[in-house]
């Protein structure tokens, strides 16, 4: 069911007892665990912190934990599927579940004892309503039995009327037959409607902070890490433009109310202390960390618009920088070290000349941390370092390493960290960008009908760093924002429920274990008929 | 603090020529009576003695001060490793040790007695978060509640409970 107070309900009901928390390995997860965990630091709540990769994860973790603990909190993870079914609990297990993945499992929606949803109900779920999906059979039953009983009364009476009665129960019993098989195609129908599309609700993070804030409990470190939740789910694209804009608002109003508490004439924050400002920053990822061309041509958005794989492509960026009057020599420079004078009026001069080049939105809102003197990051220059910690295939390390790992580079305490992200990052957004070229250029990319299919072969340089969901993700909305697909349709995947469905078809051996059912693994030798399979589904 | 084994045969050296030296002191203080030649060399022969004897006693008095304080960084039961490079002699001023600074802690604080050994440095909170760093199994703390240590598991725990495991090196201390 979900959660109306989710202080009375959730943060009330656990406060005086031992948790078990099971979050999922993505920065929005990693970000609501911190807020979390800063609420039961305050209020000593004991709990146990337990990364869980996919499902089978989250199967032995809960399996391992299920005799100690009675309650149990889920970040980004369980909502699309019936948790109930899955783990198999006992009477007394609580579930608090704070996943962005949509849409909610019916069953979780109305199991009122057991599973607690802690999701804004104003995000447009659209949630069948209870009698269209559930009925009680006993009603059936009764009927029938009335029907039999009247049979029996009947009996005693003259065969003229029991006939006369028969053939009504029997009318009766086709008709309400014939109600039920109806009411079930409807419900079919229903579910299939509502299942069909996945997609993503508000940030964990920022459900989690306004928790905090309702209990007056919220820190700027808090309110930072659900800027970088939110700012992780426009990043990896999982919501539209629109929601970003209006959660960034609703960011925005805290941010000036944390700002506005403590700058006084008289007492004004010393250099040291945090300060979160609102930005209207450039959308170069990493930019002020790199070397401005570095990072023109390893973002995204600019390296599409350019087409910065062909000859022509790289011409237009020469002239873009000529058009911005930015020397070759300066823009090649570590952000830092370029020119006073080039770097003040730098965002207006690159937004005046993005748009000469037909790049409207080169310009996003968005928030930046100020600590000391040297450090300032962006909300998405954090969020990739994170997310490049957490994939590391560099050292063959646990999962739970890099999980661990990028846990910590939120601290504002573990500087070197963030720096080392940092660094990943680039090295994989370079290998996104070389991957996406060669791909364009040796013309790796089919259409398959319905859908585009672009498959990497193994002797292909940074291969690995693709075996992981959140790269492999961003490698394919590269791929298809080259390849102009609206990108809006992506954003309501359908791709997870026709894997499965053309897994089942063709009996492929499939391994559906991320929380993000639009990633799957597949036995090579599976992946004809699977793919076929998909496209007759999908036409 | 590391304590290495105790060198004996050092000690052996030292014994002979300490045997050797004053036997030649006698031999001279025998020599003289009357004469007052050879009472430089004596002096000098025992003041020789002295001196060896001094840096023995320091050496021996330096390693009494590292087992005591083991007993405060490791608790009553010492590792192998370091009970090795022990003596029998060592091992017993170690137990003697225990026992007084037992029966002073069970003097003091009421009836139950007070632990001196933990928090060493003041607390800042009740309750610290650990990381485990190898995996540990299940570890019981006060209320009976059991707790499943796997790697790369953080718990948030009291902290009295934690301390002996975050000194053996299961768990990690988490600052943020």
């Amino acid at each position: 069911m979900f959660v109306t107070d989710i202080r009375k309900e959730f943060y009330d009901v656990v406060v005086n007892q031992r948790v078990a928390l099971f979050v999922s390995p993505d920065i929005d997860a990693l970000c609501a665990c911190k807020v979390l965990q800063a609420l039961f630091h305050c209020d000593q709540v004991q709990y146990t912190l337990v990364p869980v990769a996919g499902w089978q994860d989250l199967g032995t973790a809960f399996m391992e934990h299920k005799e100690q603990y009675q309650y149990f909190v889920l970040i980004n993870c369980g909502a699309n599927v019936d948790l109930l079914e899955t783990l198999q609990p006992e009477e007394d297990s609580v579930f608090f579940i704070c996943d962005t993945h949509r849409p909610v499992d019916v069953v979780n929606v109305y199991n009122d004892t057991q599973i607690k949803l802690l999701i804004k109900q104003d995000d447009d779920l659209g949630v069948p309503s209870y009698d269209d999906i559930f009925r009680d059979d006993e009603e059936d039953e009764e009927g029938d039995g009335d029907d039999s009983g009247n049979e029996s009364d009947g009996s005693a009476e003259p065969s003229g009327k029991r006939r006369r009665y028969d053939e009504d129960a029997l009318e009766r019993r086709i008709e309400r037959q014939r109600a039920r098989r109806e009411w079930e195609a409807r419900r079919r129908e229903i579910l299939f409607d509502y299942e069909q599309y996945e997609f993503h609700g508000t940030s964990a993070a920022l459900v989690m902070f306004e928790l905090a804030w309702v209990m007056s409990k919220d820190t700027k470190d808090m309110l930072w890490w659900s800027v970088i939740g939110v700012t992780d789910q426009w990043v990896h694209d999982k919501i539209p433009h629109m929601k970003y804009v209006t959660d960034i608002a609703t960011l925005q109003r805290h941010v000036s109310r944390h700002n506005h508490r403590n700058e006084d004439e008289e007492n004004s924050l010393s250099i040291d202390c945090m300060r979160i400002t609102f930005e209207y920053d450039l959308r170069l990822v990493l930019y002020q960390h790199w070397s401005l061309y570095e990072s023109i041509c390893n973002s995204c958005y600019t390296s599409c618009s350019f087409k910065l794989w062909s000859i022509n492509g790289q011409k237009k960026l020469q002239e873009f920088l000529a058009d911005m009057g930015l020397p070759l020599k300066q823009v090649r420079q570590k952000f830092n070290s370029m020119d006073m004078s080039i770097k003040e009026n730098l965002r207006e001069v690159i937004e005046e000349s993005a748009n000469k080049f037909s790049m409207k939105d080169i310009r996003v809102q968005t928030f930046a941390v100020n600590f000391g003197f040297k450090n300032r990051f962006l909300a998405s220059d954090v969020v990739h370092a994170a997310a490049a910690l957490l994939e590391n295939v560099e050292k063959d390390e646990m999962p739970t390493d890099n999980f661990i790992k990028a846990l910590d580079c939120l601290s504002r305490s573990n500087l070197e960290r963030l720096h080392l992200g940092i660094d990943l990052a680039k090295k994989k957004l370079k290998a996104i960008q070389q991957t996406v070229a060669s791909c364009i250029c040796t013309n790796l990319i089919l259409s398959q009908g319905p859908f585009l299919y672009c498959h990497l072969l193994e002797g292909t340089p940074d291969v690995k760093l693709f075996s992981k969901p959140l790269a492999l993700t961003l490698l394919c909305k590269y791929l298809l924002k080259f390849s102009c697909v609206c990108v809006f349709c992506f954003i309501r995947s359908f791709f997870g429920r026709a894997f499965e469905k053309a897994a089942e078809s063709t009996s492929s051996r499939t391994l559906h274990d991320h929380f993000d059912t639009s990633v799957i693994e597949l036995k090579m030798e599976d992946r004809g008929k699977f793919l076929d399979a998909l496209i007759t589904l999908l036409s | 603090m590391s304590l290495l084994t105790l060198r004996r045969n050092f000690f052996n050296v030292h014994v002979i020529t300490t045997t050797k030296i004053y036997r030649e002191n006698c031999l001279n203080e025998a020599k003289t009576e009357g004469k007052s030649e050879l009472i430089p060399s004596i002096k000098f022969r025992h003041s020789c003695l002295l001196r060896n004897q001094r840096c023995i006693a320091a050496y021996l008095y330096d390693r009494l001060l590292r087992i005591r304080a083991l007993r405060w960084e490791y608790g009553s039961v010492l590792p192998t490793t370091i009970r090795f490079h022990m003596c029998a002699e060592e091992m017993e001023w170690f137990n003697q040790y225990k026992k007084s600074l037992a029966t002073y802690m069970r003097s003091i604080g009421g009836e139950e007695g007070l632990d001196i050994t933990q928090d060493m440095k003041p607390p800042k909170s009740l309750y610290i978060e650990v990381r485990c760093l190898k995996d540990h199994g299940e570890f019981e703390i006060d209320d009976g509640t059991v707790i499943l240590l796997k790697k790369n598991s953080q718990h948030f725990l009291p902290r009295w409970k934690c301390e002996q495991l975050i000194r053996q090196g299961v768990l990690e201390h988490v600052i943020s």
